[in-house]
């Protein structure tokens, strides 16, 4: 049990775009696999392996995150001690040093520095929250402790389709990195941005980032690992990880879920994945429905055809509505013979009856929250 | 704190016509409908109807009904003042005690709890009853009859009375008679076993009944009849809607199979009195490549590869493909494995059916598989079976 160690999840990400599914909310809120939002699998990362203080640094569009957490309660996180801090932008500066939103880790850890220094933890695991994976931090930080590292990065072999958005690691032949790339190279590691580290080497770092104006962890502060004296180790994660800068990443790992390896992978009932919890009736499925190789969640009425497609909570799919290739989010509604396929629908989209929407497996269309066409 | 109505919910009862069902749990905590456990509708009503104070009076089997209630977060019961409060039978001092005698004698035991509250009414519930109803409405009427006792009522056909306790009652609703299960019913009024009382008028009747050594300590066999016999007024409060009683093996089939028809009957999907549960983390359920679901309800967790009419599935089921599963009900963790072909049954929790094995058959009676039993590869499970782990081997294999 990691009860030495304090959570810290950062809840944006600059440069991801997913069109009107991010405009309206923070990366770490968008809506995935039927019932979730990408924050609640770090999270459940850290509960489920023990860690009971975990704060959230918000950023911008962050009311939907507020929503989805709450007090923290569905991850048993609403507590007399400890619990969940939450940590919105400009909360603990007065002065008019820092006008500006925070760009990166850093720049939002310098502005977090007395929060920093009262935690009573000795070791940090600082993640973004927009990772899906299924990882045991345990294993992580014994790694960490054994191997001796100043900073220990949660790795993957698997590169993402869209390199511009991680860094990547070269290694030395005793395991720590060698050079820090932006793009990959070769034989080499890349981030998922799960970093582990004492509280206090993560105060020096934050003081000489202050110092210097640097803002970003892994692009500015890492490369000078060997000028710091940091000895920096990847540790390599071997299941399944998925990020999403892009909505055709966004669709293409959604789909992902519809093979059994990776929901054996992400849904370990003894490392669960929490979410928020509604009371919402099991799905119902109609005398004519069919419905195949698809995710379907509670509280949806299908009564027309579904296949290899992600539901989300209380979708209503009227008779004869035909829907292929298609992730709905909550509260969709489709009329009556309407016919979908390659598309994206935000909560709340309403479809009426007979219309006809087409996307394309590597261009989805996505549907705004609300829209109703 | 003072409240209005405190709610007492009598959960005790052994479920004993659900055998295989209630072996290890109180029937209030059989599963039901996918996502609930049966004290589900009760309690939920409750909240709806602003009542936040409830005792669960606790007997047979308690302790996963304990761990269901937890500490009430479900149904925003964890109150700093009121909340969902368990209350088991307990001895003090020197003192012989028993079990809760009769449904009255374990509100009497429970005297000081209600006095915590010090309310004007006490509300009467039982733990095995699928309705959704508003008490606040039937505590209006309780107020404006100025009655003692009100209890709810529901017409059913004279037949059907003879299996009910009926209230008999004049032109204004007033009881005068109550009879238990009548060979000619006067009425057709009968009790649903939900009864709104004013403390002051209940407390002295259950100090008096526990005295009178003959009682058999029940509400609808001596406190009624005893509130009447002294003149005290005791309405009927007519409920019309959904209810039904789950207490046999067939009626809770039924009420299963009742919520496939989502536009009627309890309606589960009507938002504006929702039914809360405590859930159980689990991702959204998958269909296969070749699953065929039709008029079911499937709830989280399940993988479903065969085929499913008819069918209310909780909970993290398998059902492989080749498999059939036709007018049952699938408690959590059940699996059935390719081949195997369940009709018109009731598979407990974790129940497994293994390849090509047969369970029931069209049009019933029902059959039912214990928690946790294994249906071994081609064995048959006959209509109108209690398969258990005890009866495996014997009639149930082919």
């Amino acid at each position: 049990m990691l009860n030495n160690v304090h959570g810290i999840l950062m809840t944006n990400q600059p440069g991801y775009n997913l069109k009107d599914l991010s405009s309206i909310r923070s990366i770490s809120s968008v809506p995935y696999g039927g019932r979730y939002r990408l924050v609640d699998f770090v999270l459940s990362n850290m509960v489920d392996d023990g860690i009971t203080d975990i704060g959230v640094v918000l950023q911008q569009g962050y009311q939907s995150l507020l929503d989805h957490l709450g007090s923290g309660k569905d991850w048993d996180l609403a507590r007399r001690r400890g619990g969940l801090r939450l940590l919105p932008p400009f909360s603990m500066v007065n002065s008019n040093s820092q006008r500006r939103i925070y760009q990166g880790k850093m720049e939002a850890l310098i502005g977090l520095k007395d929060y920093l220094s009262e935690i009573k933890q000795e070791y940090l695991i600082v993640a973004d929250a927009d990772i899906v994976l299924n990882i045991s931090l345990e294993d992580v930080f014994e790694k960490h402790i054994a191997s001796g590292a100043d900073v220990s990065v949660v790795c993957s072999k698997k590169f993402t389709d869209s390199p511009d958005y991680a860094t990547y690691f070269t290694l030395k032949e005793d395991g720590s990195a060698d050079q820090v790339l932006t793009r990959p190279e070769g034989d080499c590691y890349e981030s998922l941005s799960i970093y582990v580290l004492s509280k206090n080497k993560m105060i020096e770092l934050v003081d000489y980032s202050a110092a210097r104006g640097l803002n970003s962890f892994s692009r500015q502060v890492l490369p000078l690992k060997d000028k710091l004296g940091l000895r920096v180790v990847p540790y390599l994660f071997q299941g399944y990880a998925a990020r999403f800068p892009t909505v055709a990443d966004y669709f293409a790992k959604s789909m992902d879920l519809l093979k059994k390896e990776v929901r054996d992978d992400l849904f370990n009932p003894a490392h669960p994945i929490r979410s928020k919890d509604r009371s919402d009736p099991a799905a119902y499925y109609g005398p004519e429905s069919k419905v195949v190789g698809s995710m379907i969640s509670d509280g949806c009425v299908i009564e027309g055809t579904v296949e290899n497609s992600i539901i989300f909570r209380n979708v209503k799919i009227a008779k004869g509505a035909v829907v292929k290739n298609c992730i709905l989010m909550k509260d969709v509604e489709v009329g009556p013979n309407a016919s979908l396929n390659c598309v994206i629908c935000d909560k709340s989209v309403s479809i009426g009856a007979n219309r006809t929407l087409s996307g394309c497996e590597t261009y989805p269309i996505v549907y705004a929250k609300g829209t109703k066409i | 704190m003072k409240k209005e109505c405190v709610a007492m919910l009598l959960a005790g009862g052994q479920g004993s016509r659900l055998y295989a069902l209630t072996r290890n749990v109180a029937k209030p905590a059989v599963p039901f409908g996918s996502k609930y456990r049966i004290i589900d509708f009760p309690l939920s009503n409750c909240v709806n109807s602003g009542i936040d104070t409830v005792g669960v009076l606790t007997q047979y089997r308690p302790m996963e009904l304990n761990a269901y209630l937890g500490n009430g977060q479900p149904w925003d019961l964890d109150k700093s003042d009121g909340g969902v409060h368990v209350l088991p039978p307990y001895l003090g001092a020197g003192e012989q005690g028993s079990w809760y005698k009769g449904t009255a004698n374990a509100i009497y035991q429970n005297i000081d709890f209600i006095d915590m509250y010090d309310p004007e009414y006490v509300l009467i519930l039982s733990g095995d009853h699928i309705y959704k109803m508003d008490y606040d409405k039937m505590l209006d009427y309780h107020k404006r009859q100025h009655a003692a006792a009100t209890i709810s009522v529901l017409e059913v056909t004279l037949e059907e009375a003879t299996r009910f306790g009926i209230m008999n009652v004049d032109e204004n609703d007033v009881i005068y008679e109550f009879e238990e299960k009548p060979k000619h019913p006067k009425s057709n009024l009968a009790s649903m076993g939900i009864y709104i009382f004013t403390w002051s008028k209940l407390r002295q009747a259950l100090i008096e009944d526990e005295n009178d050594p003959a009682s058999k300590n029940d509400f609808g066999g001596n406190i009624i009849p005893n509130l009447i016999a002294k003149g005290e007024t005791c309405v009927a409060y007519r409920f019309s809607g959904y209810w039904k009683d789950v207490g046999t093996i067939a009626s809770l089939w039924d009420a299963n199979m009742d919520l496939l028809d989502i536009n009627s009957g309890i309606r589960v999907f009507d938002k504006s009195w929702p039914i809360f549960a405590r859930t159980n983390i689990c991702p959204p359920h998958v269909s296969g490549p070749d699953a065929v679901i039709t008029h079911s309800l499937v709830a989280g967790g399940c993988s479903i590869d065969g085929t499913v009419d008819n069918s209310v599935i909780f909970e993290n089921v398998t059902i492989e493909a080749g498999a059939e599963v036709r007018y049952s009900v699938l408690m959590p963790g059940t699996v059935i494995k390719a081949g195997a072909h369940v009709e018109y049954a009731i598979l407990a929790e974790n129940a497994v059916v293994e390849e090509n094995a047969v369970v029931g058959e069209d049009k019933g009676p029902i059959a039912v598989v214990a928690g946790g039993v294994v249906v071994d590869a081609g064995a048959e499970v006959s209509a109108g079976a209690m398969y258990t782990e005890e009866s495996k081997g014997g009639d149930a294999s082919c």
